[in-house]
Protein backbone atom coordinates (compact mmCIF):
# COMPACT_ATOMS: atom_id res chain seq x y z
CA UNK A 1 0.00 0.00 0.00
CA UNK A 2 1.44 3.38 -1.25
CA UNK A 3 0.88 6.36 1.39
CA UNK A 4 2.13 9.65 1.83
CA UNK A 5 4.78 8.27 4.53
CA UNK A 6 5.64 4.59 2.90
CA UNK A 7 6.31 6.21 -0.10
CA UNK A 8 9.71 7.69 0.95
CA UNK A 9 10.38 5.02 3.67
CA UNK A 10 13.04 3.76 0.65
CA UNK A 11 15.21 6.63 0.81
CA UNK A 12 15.89 9.43 4.09
CA UNK A 13 13.65 12.03 2.61
CA UNK A 14 9.99 12.55 4.12
CA UNK A 15 7.05 15.50 3.92
CA UNK A 16 7.43 18.37 5.88
CA UNK A 17 3.73 19.60 4.87
CA UNK A 18 4.18 19.63 1.48
CA UNK A 19 7.62 20.12 1.17
CA UNK A 20 10.16 17.03 0.85
CA UNK A 21 12.61 17.39 3.39
CA UNK A 22 15.78 15.19 4.70
CA UNK A 23 14.36 12.70 7.36
CA UNK A 24 16.92 14.55 10.13
CA UNK A 25 15.75 17.77 9.32
CA UNK A 26 11.84 17.00 9.94
CA UNK A 27 12.46 16.60 13.50
CA UNK A 28 13.69 19.95 14.23
CA UNK A 29 11.52 21.92 11.76
CA UNK A 30 8.73 20.55 13.41
CA UNK A 31 10.28 21.37 16.77
CA UNK A 32 10.36 25.04 15.39
CA UNK A 33 6.50 25.13 14.41
CA UNK A 34 5.83 24.12 17.96
CA UNK A 35 7.94 26.43 19.61
CA UNK A 36 6.76 29.20 18.06
CA UNK A 37 2.53 28.40 18.39
CA UNK A 38 3.25 27.10 22.13
CA UNK A 39 2.28 30.02 24.02
CA UNK A 40 -1.01 30.35 21.91
CA UNK A 41 -1.93 26.84 21.38
CA UNK A 42 -4.68 26.42 23.46
CA UNK A 43 -6.10 29.79 22.03
CA UNK A 44 -6.03 28.71 18.56
CA UNK A 45 -7.61 25.39 19.22
CA UNK A 46 -10.64 27.07 20.26
CA UNK A 47 -11.03 29.37 17.45
CA UNK A 48 -9.77 26.67 14.47
CA UNK A 49 -11.93 24.11 15.67
CA UNK A 50 -14.72 26.48 17.17
CA UNK A 51 -14.00 24.88 20.23
CA UNK A 52 -15.26 20.92 19.02
CA UNK A 53 -11.72 19.74 20.17
CA UNK A 54 -12.96 20.02 23.29
CA UNK A 55 -15.69 17.07 22.19
CA UNK A 56 -12.93 15.36 20.83
CA UNK A 57 -10.81 14.85 23.31
CA UNK A 58 -13.68 14.01 25.33
CA UNK A 59 -14.87 11.12 22.82
CA UNK A 60 -11.38 10.00 23.32
CA UNK A 61 -11.45 9.90 27.11
CA UNK A 62 -14.70 8.05 26.77
CA UNK A 63 -13.13 5.70 24.37
CA UNK A 64 -10.27 4.98 27.20
CA UNK A 65 -12.13 3.11 29.43
CA UNK A 66 -9.41 4.35 32.22
CA UNK A 67 -10.23 3.74 35.87
CA UNK A 68 -8.77 4.24 39.10
CA UNK A 69 -4.90 3.06 39.17
CA UNK A 70 -4.34 2.91 35.54
CA UNK A 71 -1.17 4.26 34.03
CA UNK A 72 -1.39 6.13 31.24
CA UNK A 73 0.98 7.75 28.55
CA UNK A 74 -0.01 11.04 27.01
CA UNK A 75 2.81 11.01 24.46
CA UNK A 76 2.59 14.43 22.01
CA UNK A 77 0.49 15.79 25.07
CA UNK A 78 1.12 19.19 24.20
CA UNK A 79 -0.55 21.66 26.67
CA UNK A 80 -2.44 18.88 28.69
CA UNK A 81 -5.85 18.92 28.19
CA UNK A 82 -5.67 14.74 27.89
CA UNK A 83 -3.70 14.66 30.97
CA UNK A 84 -5.74 16.86 33.03
CA UNK A 85 -8.80 14.82 32.26
CA UNK A 86 -6.89 11.39 33.21
CA UNK A 87 -4.99 12.56 36.38
CA UNK A 88 -8.16 13.04 37.97
CA UNK A 89 -9.54 9.89 36.59
CA UNK A 90 -6.85 7.10 37.28
CA UNK A 91 -6.47 8.96 41.18
CA UNK A 92 -3.58 8.63 43.64
CA UNK A 93 -3.12 5.22 43.16
CA UNK A 94 -2.75 5.38 39.39
CA UNK A 95 -0.29 8.15 36.99
CA UNK A 96 -0.21 10.18 33.94
CA UNK A 97 2.97 10.51 32.20
CA UNK A 98 2.83 13.91 29.60
CA UNK A 99 4.94 13.37 26.88
CA UNK A 100 6.28 15.39 24.16
CA UNK A 101 9.41 16.00 22.00
CA UNK A 102 9.15 20.03 22.30
CA UNK A 103 9.92 21.88 25.25
CA UNK A 104 8.21 24.80 25.03
CA UNK A 105 5.14 23.05 24.59
CA UNK A 106 5.99 20.76 27.13
CA UNK A 107 6.45 23.94 29.50
CA UNK A 108 3.25 25.08 28.80
CA UNK A 109 1.24 22.14 29.69
CA UNK A 110 3.29 21.95 32.98
CA UNK A 111 2.38 25.47 33.95
CA UNK A 112 -1.42 24.78 32.73
CA UNK A 113 -1.35 21.22 34.93
CA UNK A 114 0.19 23.13 38.01
CA UNK A 115 -2.14 26.34 37.68
CA UNK A 116 -4.74 23.79 37.92
CA UNK A 117 -3.74 22.02 41.15
CA UNK A 118 -2.87 18.92 39.47
CA UNK A 119 0.27 18.23 40.83
CA UNK A 120 0.39 14.83 42.81
CA UNK A 121 0.10 12.17 39.87
CA UNK A 122 1.71 13.23 37.06
CA UNK A 123 4.85 13.35 35.41
CA UNK A 124 6.70 15.15 32.50
CA UNK A 125 8.75 13.61 30.18
CA UNK A 126 10.22 14.80 27.01
CA UNK A 127 10.42 12.07 24.67
CA UNK A 128 10.26 11.31 20.99
CA UNK A 129 7.63 8.82 19.74
CA UNK A 130 10.11 6.95 17.97
CA UNK A 131 12.75 5.63 20.90
CA UNK A 132 10.39 6.15 23.91
CA UNK A 133 12.35 6.02 26.62
CA UNK A 134 9.89 3.58 28.92
CA UNK A 135 10.15 -0.08 30.00
CA UNK A 136 8.32 -2.88 27.95
CA UNK A 137 5.22 -3.31 28.91
CA UNK A 138 4.47 -0.26 31.10
CA UNK A 139 1.36 2.24 30.18
CA UNK A 140 -2.68 0.62 30.46
CA UNK A 141 -3.26 3.95 27.99
CA UNK A 142 -1.28 5.17 25.56
CA UNK A 143 -2.88 8.55 23.84
CA UNK A 144 -1.63 10.37 20.97
CA UNK A 145 -3.53 13.58 20.07
CA UNK A 146 -3.22 15.43 17.03
CA UNK A 147 0.70 14.76 17.22
CA UNK A 148 1.36 11.33 15.12
CA UNK A 149 1.14 13.44 11.91
CA UNK A 150 4.22 15.62 13.21
CA UNK A 151 6.04 12.28 13.60
CA UNK A 152 8.84 11.65 11.15
CA UNK A 153 8.77 7.53 11.06
CA UNK A 154 5.49 6.89 12.03
CA UNK A 155 6.18 3.29 11.67
CA UNK A 156 8.58 2.63 13.98
CA UNK A 157 6.78 5.70 16.66
CA UNK A 158 3.57 2.94 16.66
CA UNK A 159 6.31 0.12 17.29
CA UNK A 160 7.85 2.08 19.53
CA UNK A 161 4.07 2.67 21.49
CA UNK A 162 3.13 -0.94 21.18
CA UNK A 163 6.55 -2.18 23.05
CA UNK A 164 5.70 0.31 25.85
CA UNK A 165 1.69 -0.84 26.11
CA UNK A 166 1.48 -3.70 28.78
CA UNK A 167 -0.73 -6.60 27.24
CA UNK A 168 -4.60 -5.97 27.06
CA UNK A 169 -3.98 -1.71 27.01
CA UNK A 170 -4.93 -0.30 24.37
CA UNK A 171 -3.64 2.44 22.06
CA UNK A 172 -5.84 5.42 20.93
CA UNK A 173 -5.20 7.58 18.17
CA UNK A 174 -6.78 10.73 17.32
CA UNK A 175 -5.49 12.55 14.51
CA UNK A 176 -6.81 14.99 11.73
CA UNK A 177 -8.08 12.75 8.75
CA UNK A 178 -10.20 12.40 5.67
CA UNK A 179 -14.01 13.87 5.32
CA UNK A 180 -16.27 11.44 4.17
CA UNK A 181 -18.03 13.01 2.05
CA UNK A 182 -16.79 15.20 -1.44
CA UNK A 183 -18.53 18.82 -0.33
CA UNK A 184 -17.44 18.07 3.16
CA UNK A 185 -13.77 17.74 1.66
CA UNK A 186 -13.97 20.73 -0.26
CA UNK A 187 -15.39 23.30 2.43
CA UNK A 188 -12.48 21.55 4.62
CA UNK A 189 -9.52 22.71 1.74
CA UNK A 190 -11.25 26.12 1.57
CA UNK A 191 -11.00 26.89 5.47
CA UNK A 192 -8.15 25.21 5.95
CA UNK A 193 -6.00 26.85 2.79
CA UNK A 194 -7.35 30.21 3.47
CA UNK A 195 -8.75 30.97 6.99
CA UNK A 196 -6.50 28.93 8.95
CA UNK A 197 -3.27 30.66 7.84
CA UNK A 198 -4.88 34.06 8.44
CA UNK A 199 -6.07 33.23 11.98
CA UNK A 200 -2.88 32.06 12.83
CA UNK A 201 -1.21 35.06 11.66
CA UNK A 202 -3.78 37.20 13.02
CA UNK A 203 -3.76 35.57 16.48
CA UNK A 204 -0.39 33.71 17.07
CA UNK A 205 1.03 35.76 14.31
CA UNK A 206 2.63 33.25 12.91
CA UNK A 207 0.58 32.20 9.12
CA UNK A 208 3.57 29.96 8.19
CA UNK A 209 3.09 27.55 10.95
CA UNK A 210 -0.68 27.01 10.67
CA UNK A 211 0.09 26.45 6.98
CA UNK A 212 2.14 24.29 7.45
CA UNK A 213 -0.55 22.79 10.05
CA UNK A 214 -2.99 22.28 7.08
CA UNK A 215 -0.48 21.26 4.78
CA UNK A 216 0.16 18.17 7.11
CA UNK A 217 -3.18 17.38 7.65
CA UNK A 218 -3.32 16.46 3.88
CA UNK A 219 -0.38 14.62 3.82
CA UNK A 220 -1.34 12.41 6.70
CA UNK A 221 -2.51 9.02 6.17
CA UNK A 222 -6.33 8.45 5.54
CA UNK A 223 -8.28 6.32 8.09
CA UNK A 224 -7.92 2.70 6.36
CA UNK A 225 -3.89 3.46 5.87
CA UNK A 226 -3.45 4.61 9.75
CA UNK A 227 -5.48 1.15 10.67
CA UNK A 228 -3.65 -1.27 8.59
CA UNK A 229 -0.24 0.39 9.99
CA UNK A 230 -1.45 -0.05 13.66
CA UNK A 231 -2.04 -3.46 12.72
CA UNK A 232 1.34 -3.93 10.92
CA UNK A 233 3.16 -2.34 14.46
CA UNK A 234 1.05 -5.51 16.27
CA UNK A 235 -1.66 -3.84 17.28
CA UNK A 236 -5.30 -5.83 17.08
CA UNK A 237 -8.79 -5.73 17.00
CA UNK A 238 -8.28 -2.02 15.16
CA UNK A 239 -11.01 -0.11 15.03
CA UNK A 240 -11.62 4.02 13.89
CA UNK A 241 -14.37 6.23 14.73
CA UNK A 242 -14.99 9.19 11.91
CA UNK A 243 -15.84 12.40 14.21
CA UNK A 244 -17.28 15.73 12.71
CA UNK A 245 -17.63 13.36 9.21
CA UNK A 246 -14.25 12.37 9.16
CA UNK A 247 -12.39 15.79 9.86
CA UNK A 248 -11.02 14.29 12.54
CA UNK A 249 -11.08 10.18 13.45
CA UNK A 250 -10.24 8.33 16.60
CA UNK A 251 -8.49 5.32 16.23
CA UNK A 252 -8.21 2.36 18.57
CA UNK A 253 -5.89 -0.60 18.78
CA UNK A 254 -4.86 -3.29 21.57
CA UNK A 255 -1.92 -5.35 22.58
CA UNK A 256 -2.89 -8.85 23.27
CA UNK B 1 -38.17 2.06 8.82
CA UNK B 2 -37.77 3.04 12.30
CA UNK B 3 -34.65 0.97 12.82
CA UNK B 4 -33.19 2.90 9.93
CA UNK B 5 -34.41 6.30 11.22
CA UNK B 6 -32.77 4.98 14.65
CA UNK B 7 -29.52 4.14 13.13
CA UNK B 8 -29.09 6.98 11.10
CA UNK B 9 -29.87 8.90 14.05
CA UNK B 10 -27.17 7.07 16.32
CA UNK B 11 -24.67 7.79 13.59
CA UNK B 12 -25.56 11.25 13.52
CA UNK B 13 -24.98 11.59 16.93
CA UNK B 14 -22.12 10.28 17.02
CA UNK B 15 -20.86 12.58 14.63
CA UNK B 16 -22.03 15.36 16.27
CA UNK B 17 -20.78 13.75 19.65
CA UNK B 18 -23.96 14.36 21.45
CA UNK B 19 -23.09 12.71 24.67
CA UNK B 20 -19.57 14.46 24.79
CA UNK B 21 -21.54 18.02 24.67
CA UNK B 22 -23.91 16.71 27.09
CA UNK B 23 -21.39 15.28 29.43
CA UNK B 24 -18.99 18.30 29.45
CA UNK B 25 -22.60 21.02 30.11
CA UNK B 26 -23.61 18.20 33.10
CA UNK B 27 -20.36 18.76 34.05
CA UNK B 28 -19.73 22.44 34.35
CA UNK B 29 -23.28 22.88 35.58
CA UNK B 30 -22.79 20.12 38.60
CA UNK B 31 -19.25 21.86 39.26
CA UNK B 32 -20.64 25.25 39.00
CA UNK B 33 -23.15 23.76 41.97
CA UNK B 34 -20.57 22.37 44.17
CA UNK B 35 -18.42 25.24 43.74
CA UNK B 36 -21.87 27.93 45.28
CA UNK B 37 -23.02 25.28 47.62
CA UNK B 38 -23.01 26.62 51.12
CA UNK B 39 -24.34 23.57 52.97
CA UNK B 40 -21.40 22.16 54.89
CA UNK B 41 -22.75 18.51 54.80
CA UNK B 42 -22.56 18.25 51.56
CA UNK B 43 -19.15 16.44 51.42
CA UNK B 44 -17.62 14.37 48.61
CA UNK B 45 -14.68 13.10 50.39
CA UNK B 46 -16.55 9.85 50.96
CA UNK B 47 -16.98 9.26 47.23
CA UNK B 48 -13.42 10.27 46.05
CA UNK B 49 -12.20 8.04 43.18
CA UNK B 50 -15.81 6.57 43.27
CA UNK B 51 -17.88 6.08 39.66
CA UNK B 52 -21.80 5.64 39.38
CA UNK B 53 -23.03 4.97 35.98
CA UNK B 54 -26.67 6.05 35.33
CA UNK B 55 -28.08 4.06 31.92
CA UNK B 56 -31.20 6.50 31.45
CA UNK B 57 -33.82 5.01 28.80
CA UNK B 58 -34.41 7.97 27.36
CA UNK B 59 -30.80 8.92 26.66
CA UNK B 60 -29.87 5.27 25.11
CA UNK B 61 -26.45 6.46 26.44
CA UNK B 62 -24.49 6.14 30.03
CA UNK B 63 -23.47 8.52 32.05
CA UNK B 64 -20.30 7.97 34.58
CA UNK B 65 -20.33 10.65 37.22
CA UNK B 66 -16.56 10.11 38.59
CA UNK B 67 -15.35 12.48 41.81
CA UNK B 68 -12.12 13.76 41.92
CA UNK B 69 -11.60 15.21 45.71
CA UNK B 70 -14.31 18.49 45.61
CA UNK B 71 -15.32 18.07 41.56
CA UNK B 72 -17.56 15.69 39.82
CA UNK B 73 -16.46 14.42 36.09
CA UNK B 74 -18.84 13.54 33.75
CA UNK B 75 -17.85 10.90 31.30
CA UNK B 76 -19.51 8.28 29.18
CA UNK B 77 -18.15 4.91 30.06
CA UNK B 78 -19.61 1.69 29.74
CA UNK B 79 -16.78 -0.67 30.67
CA UNK B 80 -15.88 0.46 34.53
CA UNK B 81 -18.40 1.37 37.60
CA UNK B 82 -18.54 1.04 41.10
CA UNK B 83 -22.37 1.02 40.53
CA UNK B 84 -24.69 1.03 37.73
CA UNK B 85 -27.75 2.18 37.56
CA UNK B 86 -30.50 1.27 34.69
CA UNK B 87 -33.82 3.31 35.05
CA UNK B 88 -35.78 5.68 33.24
CA UNK B 89 -35.77 9.33 33.92
CA UNK B 90 -39.53 9.08 35.66
CA UNK B 91 -38.34 6.22 38.07
CA UNK B 92 -34.96 8.24 38.90
CA UNK B 93 -37.68 10.76 40.45
CA UNK B 94 -39.31 8.22 42.33
CA UNK B 95 -36.10 6.97 43.60
CA UNK B 96 -35.46 9.58 45.82
CA UNK B 97 -37.74 8.02 48.58
CA UNK B 98 -35.62 5.42 50.21
CA UNK B 99 -38.53 2.66 50.82
CA UNK B 100 -39.76 3.09 46.61
CA UNK B 101 -36.24 0.80 45.92
CA UNK B 102 -37.25 -2.61 46.48
CA UNK B 103 -40.71 -2.20 44.90
CA UNK B 104 -38.82 -0.23 41.86
CA UNK B 105 -36.56 -3.47 41.24
CA UNK B 106 -39.67 -6.07 42.07
CA UNK B 107 -41.26 -3.92 39.22
CA UNK B 108 -38.44 -3.93 36.82
CA UNK B 109 -38.55 -0.26 36.73
CA UNK B 110 -35.01 -0.52 38.44
CA UNK B 111 -32.06 -2.73 37.65
CA UNK B 112 -28.44 -1.76 40.09
CA UNK B 113 -25.47 -3.78 40.06
CA UNK B 114 -22.52 -3.04 42.16
CA UNK B 115 -22.42 -0.65 45.60
CA UNK B 116 -26.22 0.44 46.14
CA UNK B 117 -25.01 2.68 48.77
CA UNK B 118 -22.73 5.08 46.71
CA UNK B 119 -25.76 5.63 44.79
CA UNK B 120 -27.63 6.71 47.70
CA UNK B 121 -24.76 9.06 49.06
CA UNK B 122 -24.56 11.08 45.66
CA UNK B 123 -28.06 11.44 45.71
CA UNK B 124 -27.71 12.70 48.72
CA UNK B 125 -25.16 15.23 47.91
CA UNK B 126 -27.94 16.28 45.07
CA UNK B 127 -30.43 16.81 47.96
CA UNK B 128 -28.34 18.84 49.89
CA UNK B 129 -26.87 21.42 47.60
CA UNK B 130 -27.52 24.26 48.79
CA UNK B 131 -27.36 27.84 46.84
CA UNK B 132 -27.60 31.31 48.37
CA UNK B 133 -28.76 33.03 44.86
CA UNK B 134 -29.44 35.94 46.12
CA UNK B 135 -25.70 36.37 47.47
CA UNK B 136 -24.56 34.86 43.93
CA UNK B 137 -27.21 37.74 42.09
CA UNK B 138 -26.00 40.24 43.89
CA UNK B 139 -21.90 40.14 43.07
CA UNK B 140 -23.73 40.28 39.26
CA UNK B 141 -26.17 43.07 39.52
CA UNK B 142 -25.82 44.55 43.27
CA UNK B 143 -27.58 44.51 46.11
CA UNK B 144 -30.66 47.15 45.13
CA UNK B 145 -31.05 45.62 42.03
CA UNK B 146 -31.09 41.98 43.52
CA UNK B 147 -33.09 42.79 46.43
CA UNK B 148 -36.42 44.55 43.63
CA UNK B 149 -35.52 41.37 41.69
CA UNK B 150 -36.15 39.04 44.79
CA UNK B 151 -39.27 40.67 45.60
CA UNK B 152 -40.69 40.90 42.21
CA UNK B 153 -39.94 36.90 41.84
CA UNK B 154 -41.77 36.46 45.24
CA UNK B 155 -44.96 38.25 43.87
CA UNK B 156 -45.06 36.73 41.09
CA UNK B 157 -44.84 33.13 42.33
CA UNK B 158 -47.37 34.07 44.78
CA UNK B 159 -49.44 35.27 42.51
CA UNK B 160 -48.89 31.91 40.50
CA UNK B 161 -49.73 30.09 43.42
CA UNK B 162 -52.80 32.00 44.64
CA UNK B 163 -53.91 31.99 40.56
CA UNK B 164 -53.21 27.87 40.36
CA UNK B 165 -55.20 27.93 43.80
CA UNK B 166 -57.91 29.55 42.55
CA UNK B 167 -58.69 27.96 39.34
CA UNK B 168 -58.36 24.75 41.34
CA UNK B 169 -61.05 25.67 43.75
CA UNK B 170 -63.25 26.87 40.77
CA UNK B 171 -63.21 24.09 39.01
CA UNK B 172 -63.98 21.80 41.91
CA UNK B 173 -66.59 23.90 42.93
CA UNK B 174 -68.29 23.83 39.19
CA UNK B 175 -67.42 20.45 39.25
CA UNK B 176 -69.87 19.93 42.61
CA UNK B 177 -72.42 22.18 41.26
CA UNK B 178 -72.62 20.67 37.94
CA UNK B 179 -72.53 17.26 38.51
CA UNK B 180 -76.26 18.30 40.27
CA UNK B 181 -77.44 19.30 37.42
CA UNK B 182 -76.39 16.68 34.83
CA UNK B 183 -79.03 13.62 34.42
CA UNK B 184 -77.38 10.22 35.28
CA UNK B 185 -77.56 6.96 33.17
CA UNK B 186 -80.44 5.72 34.74
CA UNK B 187 -82.25 8.82 34.75
CA UNK B 188 -81.59 8.73 30.73
CA UNK B 189 -82.80 5.18 30.48
CA UNK B 190 -86.23 5.79 32.79
CA UNK B 191 -86.80 8.69 30.11
CA UNK B 192 -86.20 6.49 27.14
CA UNK B 193 -88.69 4.19 28.63
CA UNK B 194 -91.07 6.80 29.39
CA UNK B 195 -91.03 8.23 25.58
CA UNK B 196 -91.41 4.28 24.47
CA UNK B 197 -94.73 3.66 26.63
CA UNK B 198 -96.13 7.17 25.19
CA UNK B 199 -95.63 6.21 21.89
CA UNK B 200 -96.74 2.64 22.22
CA UNK B 201 -99.82 4.22 23.93
CA UNK B 202 -100.31 6.76 20.77
CA UNK B 203 -100.04 3.70 18.52
CA UNK B 204 -102.89 1.91 20.20
CA UNK B 205 -104.71 5.17 20.61
CA UNK B 206 -104.88 5.46 16.83
CA UNK B 207 -105.68 1.96 16.08
CA UNK B 208 -108.72 2.38 17.99
CA UNK B 209 -109.61 6.00 16.66
CA UNK B 210 -109.30 4.12 13.01
CA UNK B 211 -111.37 0.92 14.32
CA UNK B 212 -114.10 3.84 15.59
CA UNK B 213 -113.62 5.49 12.10
CA UNK B 214 -114.35 2.52 10.21
CA UNK B 215 -117.39 1.18 12.81
CA UNK B 216 -119.36 5.36 12.17
CA UNK B 217 -118.85 5.12 8.37
CA UNK B 218 -120.42 2.00 8.17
Amino acid sequence: MSTPESSNNQDNSTHFGFKTVDKTAKASMVADVFHSVAKQYDIMNDLMSFGVHRLWKRFTIDASGVRPGNKVLDLAGGTGDLTAKFSKLVGKDGKVILADINSSMLNVGRDKLRDKGLVQNIEYVQANAESLPFDDNTFDIITIAFGLRNVTDKDKALSSMYRVLKPGGRLLVLEFSKPEHELLNKAYDFYSFNILPKMGELVAKDGDSYQYLAESIRMHPDQETLKAMMENAGFEQTSYHNLTGGVVALHKGYKF
Amino acid sequence: MNAFANKVSDKLGEQLMLKQALALTLEKIINKALNLNINDSVELKSLNEKRVTIILDELNSPLSFSVYQQQILVTSFTEYSDCTIITSLKTLKELQKNQQLTELIKQDKLDITGDIKLAQQFANVAQNLTIDWQTELAKHIGDFATYKLTRFGKTLVDKIKFLKNQVQADSSEYIVHEQKLVITKNQLNDFNQQVNNVSEQAEQLMLRLATIEKQLNK
